[in-house]
C-alpha cells in the first residue's frame, strides 16, 4: 500500500528558531523527509526559515521558503495537489496551521487527508478540561482539582469566615490535603495564582480570588511540585503495536519546565514497578488518544512509600518534539523517522532498525550510558531579564553529553553548553548563595552546588534547599570532591568523574602532559539502542574514559575502541557549533553539515564532533563518524587521533569552532599528530580579528575603514574617541554576536559603558571606532580557492549601522549600489580573500557612505547569511567552500555565480515576548533567535512577506502610533518625518494618546513606531506589531504599499536567476 | 593493584574493585535492563550464574524486600560499572561477592561475541589474578548442573490463597514469586510443588492446570517435571514459563538447545503471529526451543524468531518464553495468566455442555 502508488506528501517545517522551539524540527523534518521518499513519496515542504537543511532544494521533491499562514500554504496546496498533510513533525507551528487549515475547509476543498495522529486528538491534548475528562474516564490519576465559588447572588461579603474556611477545608480534602495551588479563573494576566501552604493564607486568597474573578471562582488544584516529573517517548502504529522508546527524568522538579531542567535519560531514581505503572499509563493513553506515531507524555512521580511510588498524568504532546528529538540522540532510536513512516502505513516491525541493521523498529531501546542535557540561556545578552527558571521556558537550544556515569555525563554536557556563569563566588555570601542560586533555580545553580560543596556544605543540605532528588545531589558532592582531590595533586577521581585533563592542569597548577600520564585516557564507545546486545553498524560514539586501573593516554585500536572507522581511508573532522544561542542559531550547524556532505561527495570520510541534539549534523547517517563530544581542544584531538583524522575544519560551527582553532593547533603539535586544519590559517583568522595587524593591512591594501582603534585604558578610550568624534561605536575586541557592542554619544555615556559592560585592560582592550550615521551596510560572502573568488551574495542592511548586523533584515541582491558600487564591493572582497590567503569561505561586512566602501570587519570563516545567500541564489557555498579547502580549485567545481531576479529579504525574530523585562529595541546587541525568509517582485511584498512569517505581520489598516522623539527617528519636524507620517496616514489612523500604554493594552492600537522603551515593552506583552528604527518603519510602509500585490508562492528551484557575476 | 579480579574463560583477568569480597565462580550473563535491579537479583533462574549489568549504575532507588522475587539473592556474584552502598549492603548480608569500576560494556561485547562463557572471580584484599583462575579452573558449564533444580525449588508443597477461580499445581523449578502472585491476582489457589514432584503428587493436589515455572540451567536435567507433563497431557491444561516452556516443549517431542548468550532483559520484543502486534517482554533464558513437536508456534522473537510461545489448544497447552509476570520489565502481556486461567473455565464448560 506504500510503494505501489506514488502519493504526494505536504510536509510542514517549525518556521524560525525561537525560544520554545528551535533547531529540532529541522532535524526530524529532515529525517522525515529522507523517510517519506524511501517510501516512494513525492515529498513537498514549506518553512520559512531559509537556515535549515530540511529547506535545501535537493531534500525534498519541491521546496517553499514561504511563510507558514494559512494563505500561503493553501496556495502551495492549489499548485500541488497533495495528497496528504503531515502536521506532527512541524513543532507547534506546523500543527496550528494544519489545524487552521482544516478549519477553513481548505484541506477537504483539495482532498488533503492529515496523515499520523488525528486532529481530534490534538484537540484533546491542548483543552486542559477535555483532556482532564479523557484521563479520568480511562482511570488516570491526573492532579487532582475543584473549584470554589459562589452561589447565585451570593457575594464575598456575604460570607462569614467560618462559612468560607467550611468551604475551603472542603476544597483542600477533596484534592488531598495542603499545599495546593490556587489558581483564581479569569482574571487578566493569571494574578493570584501560587501554591500555597498554610490555610490561614489559603482562606484569605480564596476571598480575595473570589472577589476579584469575573466567574466567581476560584480553581484549587492538588500541588505536585516538588514531584520528580518524567517524560515518556512513546511510538504507536496502525496496528497498535505500541513501544516506549526511553524516558527522561528531570533534574529538576515540577514546576521549572522541562525546556529549562536538566534531563537524564533513562530515569535513575524511580524503581522497576514505578516505571512500568508510568510505561503502561503510557501506552493506555496513547492508545485512548489514538495517536500514531511518535508522542511524549509527561507524568509527576514521588516515593509515597508504596514499592512502585504514585504518579499522575500531567500533559500530552501529540507530535515529535524538543523531547523526541533528544530521545532519538539519547538512544539512537529515529523518532521522525518512524513517524513518517508510521503515518504512511508502515507497521513498527516493518521498519528497519538503521543502526543494528539487523533488527526493527518494533522494540524498546535498552541503553548502557547515562545521557543529560543541559540547556542553554541567553543570560550574557539580557541584563534586565530575571533568569529565575520556571514554567516557562526562556533557553534557546541545549547541549547533549553521553558518559559511563551521571557525573561523567553531566561535566561533558556542562562543558558542552559552553555557558559560564557570571558570578564572581568569592563575593557571594554564604546566605545569598543559599537563597538566590540554590533555593532559586538559575542557569547558574549547577555550579552554585559545586560552590556549596566547597564551602562544606553537606548533602542534605544542598538537597533541602535546590528540592533536587538526593541521589542526584550527592553526585555533583563527589564532583566537587574530586576536583578539590586534583588542586591537590589526585588527579584520578577528577578526570573518572569527567574532567578534562586541561581543567585538571588548571585546577592542579600543572602541565597537561603531567596530568595526562596519571589518569587514564579516553576510549570511545558505540551508540547501538541495544546496549550491546547486537553489533551495530552505524558510526554513532561518545567517549568514556577508562577505569581508575589504566594510566595515561590510550593509543591506537585502544584509543579507538569501538570505532569502526576505517583508518587508512582519508578522513576529516568537522568541528559543530555546539547549542543554539544568540548569535549563534542553526545557520552554524547548515554549515556544518554542507561541509560533511561536500567531504563525502569528493570521497573523503567525514567525521563530526559536536553536541547539539536537535540538529541534523548530530543525526547518525549524516557523517562516517558522529562523535557526541563537548567541543574543546582536547576532546577534537582524541577525536583526531582515534579517528586517525588527515584533517580537521573548524571555519564551519561559528565562534565554537573557531574559538578552538588555537588551542587545537597547540594540542595536535603537542601530541605530534599530523593532522591539517583546513583552509585558511589559524593565523589569518586571528589577523583578522587582531584590530592593530587587520588595519595595517587594510592601509596597505588601500581600502577605507571608519577611523578609529583599540584602548586598553579608559583615559586612552576617551582620547580615542575625542580624536574620532562622536558618536562612536565601541566594542570589545573579541566578539561573539556583538556582546556588549554600544553607541557611545559623550564622554560620560563612554565612561558608564568601560565601567558597567566592559572594564577595559591591556589583555582585555576595546575597539573605538567613527560611527558612520546613514550608510548603507552590506553583508558579503564568498568562497575562496586561493586564487580565485566566488562571491555567494551581496546583501544590503534595511537597518542603519546602529544595529548589529545579526538583528538587521536584509535583503539580497541589494538596491542601493550602483554597478561602480557594486564593482568595488566585488573588488574589497577579492583583495582582502588574497590578502588573508583565504581558502574557504569569507565574510565582510561594509559601509558604504557618500561613494565610498569601508570595511568594518572581516571573517574569513562562515557567517550566520550562508544559508540565507545559498538559498536566495541558488549557490551552495558552504559546500563549495568545503570542497576548495580539501583541494579543488573553483575551476574544478565549475560553478557560476547567480544574482536572483528577484528580491529576497531575510528577517529575524526576536525573543522579547518569551523574556518579560527585555529591552524591545533594536541596537548594537544582537538580541535575535532566528530569521525567516520572503521573497517576491518587489522589495515592499518580500518584506511583508518575511513580516508576517515571523507571525508580526504588518497591519494594512487601523490605528497607528508614531512617536518619533528619539534620536533615531528624523526630527518630527522635519520633512522626512512628515512624509512618513502621511504615509502611514494613507492607511491607518494615525493617532496620539495621553497614555499609550492604557490605549495598547485596550486593543486601541494596531501598530507602533516609537524607541520609547516602556510603550515597546506594552507593545510585546500585548502582542502588537511595533517598529523601534527609522529604516523598519520605512521598510514598513513599503510593505503595506505592496500588500495588495500577489504573494508570489514559489518552489525555491522555479524562482529566477541570472548567471551573472557579482559587481563585474 | 586492585583487590578484585575477573578471570574469563578466553584466558582474559580484567582488574576491577572490589565491593563485597568473596571467592567464586559461573557462568558469565549479561542484563540490559536499566531498572529492576532487585527483582533480577532475586530471580531464581540466575542461579550457578554472573550476573552482568549492562547498565552502569545500579542500585540508585535503594534496597526494598517487598520488590524481590524470591528469598535469596541468586546469582554468584554481580557485576556492574558501578553499584551504590545500598547494594553493596545487601549483597554483603547475602555474601554474595559482588564487584565494579570495570569496563563492563567491554564484558558485554565479549559476551555477545564469544558466547555466555564461565568466569572465576576473586575478591579480597590480598587476592591476586591466580585466585579468579584458579576459581575459573572450578567452574563447570550450566549443562553440567546436573541437579540445580535442588538448589532453586522448595523442598514441600506450599499453598497460596488467591481464591476459588482455579487450584494450580505450579511446579518449581525455580519460579519467581510474580508468577505466583499473578496467579493468586486472577483468584487462583496455587500449590508450589518441589521440582521433582511425582504424577501422585500432582494428582494428590488434584489441580485444574498443571504449569511448569521458569528456573536456571538446562531444561534437560528437569527430568522429573518432563514426566510429569508427558503423564497429565491431554487430561489437564498445561501451561509454562520460560524454562516451563522448554520442559513442555521436550515432553510433547520437541527440542531444545543452549544459546549463544541468551535473552536477558525487557525490552525483548515479540509479535504474535495471529494478531501481527508487538509486544515487548522480560526475558532470562540461554537456552531455547528448537522444534516445538505437538506444538504450534504462535509467537515469536522480532530480533531472531526464536519461539516465544507455543500452543496445543486441542491438548489444552500453552506456554510462553519470556515472562509474562514482568518483574522486572513490561505490563504488555501479563493477560497471559488469563488465558491460562481460561483453559480451566472452558474445560468447565465443555464439561457442561457435554452432559
Amino acid at each position: 500500500m506504500t510503494d505501489d502508488e506514488e502519493r504526494t506528501i505536504l510536509l510542514i517545517g517549525s518556521g524560525p528558531i525561537q525560544i520554545g522551539q528551535a533547531a529540532e524540527f529541522d532535524y526530524s523534518g529532515a529525517q522525515a523527509c529522507r523517510a517519506l521518499q524511501e517510501e516512494g513519496a513525492r515529498v513537498v515542504l514549506v518553512n520559512s526559515n531559509p537556515a535549515t537543511i530540511m529547506t535545501d532544494p535537493e531534500m525534498a521533491d519541491r521546496v517553499y521558503i514561504e511563510p507558514i499562514t494559512t494563505e500561503a500554504i493553501a496556495e502551495i496546496i492549489r499548485k500541488e495537489n497533495p495528497d496528504g498533510v503531515i502536521a506532527g513533525l512541524g513543532g507547534q507551528t506546523g500543527l496550528n496551521v494544519t489545524a487552521a487549515l482544516a478549519e477553513e475547509g481548505v484541506l477537504d476543498e483539495h482532498d488533503v487527508d492529515v496523515m499520523g495522529t488525528p486532529l481530534d486528538t490534538i484537540y484533546a491534548t491542548e483543552d486542559r478540561d477535555l483532556f482532564r475528562e479523557r484521563m479520568e474516564s480511562i482511570g488516570q490519576p491526573v492532579p487532582a482539582s475543584t473549584t470554589i465559588s459562589l452561589d447565585e447572588g451570593e457575594a464575598v461579603t456575604d460570607l462569614t469566615q467560618e462559612g468560607l474556611r467550611d468551604r475551603v477545608d472542603a476544597a483542600v480534602d477533596e484534592v488531598g490535603g495542603l499545599p495546593v495551588i490556587a489558581r483564581t479563573t479569569y482574571t487578566l494576566g493569571g494574578s493570584g495564582s501560587g501554591v500555597v501552604h498554610e490555610m490561614d493564607e489559603l482562606v484569605e486568597r480564596v476571598r480575595k480570588g473570589l472577589r476579584l474573578s469575573r466567574n466567581n471562582e476560584v480553581l484549587v488544584t492538588e500541588s505536585i511540585s516538588g514531584w520528580v516529573e518524567l517524560e515518556y517517548e512513546v511510538m504507536r502504529d496502525a496496528d497498535d503495536s505500541c513501544i516506549i522508546i526511553c524516558n527522561m527524568e528531570n533534574l529538576d522538579p515540577m514546576g521549572i519546565h522541562t525546556g529549562e531542567s536538566v534531563v537524564v535519560t533513562p530515569s535513575q531514581v524511580i524503581p522497576d514497578e514505578g516505571h512500568q505503572e508510568m510505561r503502561d499509563a503510557a501506552l493506555e493513553v496513547i492508545r485512548e488518544l489514538g495517536i500514531q506515531g511518535g508522542c511524549n507524555i509527561q507524568f509527576a512521580w514521588r516515593d509515597d512509600g508504596t514499592p512502585g511510588g504514585e504518579y499522575r498524568v500531567v500533559e500530552v504532546n501529540p507530535r515529535v518534539s524538543r523531547s523526541s528529538a533528544l530521545a532519538s540522540k539519547a538512544t539512537g532510536y529515529p523518532i521522525a523517522r518512524v513517524t513518517a513512516k508510521v503515518a504512511l502505513g508502515k507497521r513498527l516491525h516493518e521498519i528497519e532498525n538503521e543502526i543494528t541493521g539487523e533488527t526493527t523498529a518494533a522494540f524498546e531501546p535498552a541503553i548502557d550510558y547515562v545521557v543529560t542535557k543541559v540547556p542553554r540561556w541567553p543570560k550574557d545578552k539580557f541584563d534586565d531579564v530575571d533568569f529565575e527558571l520556571g514554567t516557562a521556558m526562556k533557553s534557546t537550544g541545549e547541549a547533549m553529553a553521553i558518559g559511563r556515569t551521571f557525573e561523567e555525563s553531566l561535566l561533558k554536557a556542562l562543558r558542552s553548553s559552553e555557558y559560564d556563569p557570571a558570578v564572581d563566588w568569592a563575593d557571594v555570601g554564604d546566605a545569598e548563595l543559599e537563597a538566590d542560586y540554590l533555593e532559586t533555580p538559575t542557569p547558574d545553580r549547577p555550579y552554585a552546588m559545586f560552590e556549596a560543596f566547597d564551602r562544606g556544605y553537606t548533602v542534605d543540605e544542598v538537597a533541602d534547599l535546590t528540592d533536587i532528588e538526593r541521589w542526584y545531589v550527592e553526585r555533583y558532592g563527589r564532583v566537587a570532591e574530586a576536583t578539590q582531590a586534583a588542586a591537590e595533586g589526585d588527579f584520578t577521581e577528577a578526570a573518572i568523574k569527567g574532567r578534562t585533563n586541561a581543567e585538571i592542569a588548571t585546577a592542579a597548577g600543572t602541565t597537561v602532559s603531567n596530568v595526562e600520564t596519571d589518569v587514564p585516557g579516553r576510549t570511545y564507545k558505540q551508540v547501538d539502542t541495544c546496549a550491546g546486545e547486537f553489533a551495530a553498524e552505524t558510526p554513532y560514539y561518545y567517549s568514556a574514559r577508562k577505569p581508575e586501573f589504566l594510566r595515561g593516554p590510550l593509543v591506537g585500536d585502544a584509543a579507538a575502541g569501538e570505532l569502526e572507522v576505517d583508518r587508512d581511508v582519508e578522513s576529516v573532522v568537522v568541528v559543530g557549533g555546539g547549542p543554539i544561542r544568540i548569535g549563534q542559531g542553526v545557520e552554524f550547524d547548515y554549515c556544518s553539515v554542507h561541509a560533511i556532505r561536500a567531504l563525502r561527495e569528493a570521497g573523503i570520510d567525514a567525521h563530526v564532533v559536536n553536541n547539539n541534539p536537535e540538529t541534523v549534523s548530530t543525526d547518525y547517517d549524516t557523517s562516517d563518524g558522529l562523535f557526541f563530544e563537548p567541543i574543546t581542544a582536547e576532546e577534537v584531538a582524541d577525536v583526531i587521533e582515534a579517528a586517525d583524522a588527515d584533517g580537521v575544519m573548524v571555519q564551519f560551527g561559528g565562534q565554537t569552532s573557531v574559538n578552538i582553532g588555537h588551542p587545537l593547533e597547540e594540542e595536535l603539535d603537542r601530541r605530534g599528530l599530523d593532522c591539517e586544519i583546513m583552509g585558511t590559517s589559524i593565523d589569518a583568522m586571528d589577523l583578522a580579528e587582531d584590530r592593530d595587524r587587520f588595519n595595517r593591512l587594510m592601509d596597505e591594501l588601500g581600502i577605507a575603514q571608519p577611523i578609529g582603534g583599540s584602548a586598553t585604558s579608559e583615559a586612552e578610550a576617551l582620547e580615542l574617541a575625542s580624536d574620532v568624534g562622536y558618536p562612536v561605536l565601541v566594542r570589545p575586541s573579541y566578539v561573539l554576536g556583538g556582546r556588549a557592542m554600544d553607541v557611545v554619544h559623550d564622554d560620560e555615556e563612554l565612561k558608564e559603558y568601560i565601567e558597567e559592560a566592559v572594564r577595559v585592560s591591556p589583555d582585555k582592550p576595546i575597539l573605538i571606532d567613527e560611527f558612520l550615521a546613514d550608510a548603507v551596510e552590506l553583508d558579503v560572502d564568498a568562497v575562496s580557492d586561493g586564487d580565485h573568488v566566488l562571491v555567494g551574495g551581496v546583501m544590503e542592511h534595511v537597518e542603519s549601522a546602529g544595529v548589529h548586523s545579526g538583528d538587521s533584515a536584509c535583503m539580497i541582491p541589494p538596491r542601493s549600489l550602483d554597478a561602480e558600487m557594486l564593482g568595488r564591493v566585488r573588488e574589497v572582497t577579492e583583495d582582502i580573500a588574497q590578502a588573508l590567503d583565504t581558502v574557504g569561505l569569507l565574510n565582510i561586512q561594509l559601509a558604504v557612505k557618500d561613494d565610498e566602501v569601508y570595511v568594518i570587519e572581516a571573517n574569513p570563516r562562515s557567517s550566520r547569511t550562508v544559508p540565507f545567500v545559498s538559498k536566495a541564489t541558488g549557490v551552495p557555498i558552504a559546500k563549495l567552500a568545503a570542497k576548495v579547502m580539501a583541494g579543488a580549485t573553483l575551476d574544478e567545481l565549475d560553478v557560476d555565480e547567480q544574482i536572483p531576479e528577484q528580491v529576497s529579504v531575510k528577517e529575524v525574530v526576536l525573543p522579547f515576548d518569551r523574556l518579560p523585562g527585555s529591552d524591545p529595541r533594536l541596537g548594537p546587541e544582537m538580541k535575535s533567535t532566528g530569521e525567516v525568509m520572503g521573497t517576491a517582485d518587489t522589495f515592499g511584498k518580500a518584506y511583508e512577506k518575511a513580516q508576517s512569517a515571523t507571525s508580526k505581520p504588518i497591519p494594512t489598516s487601523g490605528t497607528a502610533v508614531l512617536d518619533l522623539t528619539a534620536d533615531e527617528f528624523p526630527d518630527p519636524d522635519s520633512e522626512a518625518a512628515a512624509d512618513l507620517v502621511d504615509g502611514y496616514a494613507e492607511f491607518f489612523d494615525v493617532r496620539e494618546f495621553d497614555d499609550l500604554h492604557e490605549a495598547i493594552r485596550h486593543g486601541e492600537v494596531d501598530l507602533v513606531v516609537s524607541r520609547d522603551r516602556d510603550a515597546l515593552e506594552v507593545a510585546v506583552e500585548e502582542d502588537v506589531t511595533y517598529f523601534s528604527t527609522y529604516a523598519s518603519a520605512r521598510a514598513a510602509l513599503e510593505g503595506v504599499r505592496a500588500h495588495d500585490e500577489p504573494i508570489d508562492v514559489q518552489a525555491i528551484s522555479d524562482r529566477p536567476k541570472l548567471r551573472t557575476d557579482w559587481g563585474r | 593493584m586492585s583487590d578484585a579480579y575477573l578471570a574469563l574463560e578466553d584466558g582474559r583477568v580484567v582488574e576491577a574493585r572490589g565491593r563485597v569480597p568473596g571467592r567464586t565462580r559461573g557462568e558469565l550473563v549479561f542484563t540490559t535492563a536499566y531498572t529492576g535491579y532487585e527483582e533480577s537479583l532475586t530471580d531464581p533462574s540466575y542461579e550457578e550464574q554472573v550476573l552482568t549489568f549492562s547498565y552502569p549504575l545500579i542500585g540508585n532507588y535503594g534496597v526494598r524486600a517487598e520488590r524481590f522475587e524470591s528469598e535469596r539473592v541468586h546469582p554468584r556474584a554481580a557485576v556492574a560499572k558501578e553499584f551504590t552502598d545500598d547494594v553493596v549492603e545487601w549483597l554483603t548480608e547475602e555474601d554474595v561477592p559482588a564487584i565494579d569500576h570495570l569496563d563492563t560494556r567491554d564484558l558485554v561485547t565479549s559476551i555477545r561475541e564469544e558466547g555466555a562463557m564461565k568466569c572465576g572471580i576473586a575478591v579480597g584484599d590480598d587476592v591476586t589474578p591466580e585466585d579468579a583462575k584458579a576459581e575459573l579452573a572450578e567452574c563447570k558449564g550450566m549443562s553440567e548442573h546436573t541437579d540445580i533444580g535442588a538448589q532453586v525449588s522448595v523442598d514441600e508443597v506450599q499453598v497460596y490463597e488467591g481464591g476459588s477461580e482455579a487450584r494450580v499445581a505450579l511446579v518449581d523449578c525455580g519460579a519467581k514469586g510474580s508468577i505466583i502472585s499473578s496467579l493468586t491476582a486472577r483468584g487462583a489457589e496455587v500449590h508450589v510443588l518441589p521440582y521433582d514432584a511425582t504424577p501422585a503428587d500432582v494428582s494428590e493436589i488434584d489441580p485444574d492446570v498443571l504449569f511448569i515455572s521458569n528456573g536456571p540451567g538446562d531444561p534437560a536435567n528437569f527430568d522429573a517435571a518432563t514426566t510429569l507433563v508427558d503423564e497429565f497431557v491431554g487430561d489437564l491444561p498445561i501451561a509454562g514459563i520460560c524454562l516451563g516452556q522448554q520442559v513442555v516443549a521436550r515432553a510433547l517431542g520437541g527440542t531444545t538447545e543452549k544459546m549463544a548468550f541468551g535473552h536477558r532483559g525487557v525490552n525483548q520484543p515479540v509479535r504474535d503471529l495471529r494478531t501481527d502486534r508487538v509486544v515487548m517482554t522480560t526475558q532470562n533464558h540461554g537456552y531455547t526451543v528448537g522444534e516445538p513437536g505437538d506444538l504450534e508456534v504462535t509467537q515469536v522473537n522480532v530480533n531472531d524468531d526464536t519461539a516465544e510461545g507455543l500452543e496445543n489448544p486441542d491438548l489444552d497447552v500453552i506456554t510462553r518464553q519470556y515472562h509474562p509476570e514482568a518483574n522486572p520489565g513490561p505490563h504488555d502481556s501479563l493477560d497471559f495468566f488469563d488465558d491460562v486461567l481460561d483453559m480451566t473455565r472452558s474445560d468447565a464448560e465443555h464439561a457442561v455442555a457435554s452432559d
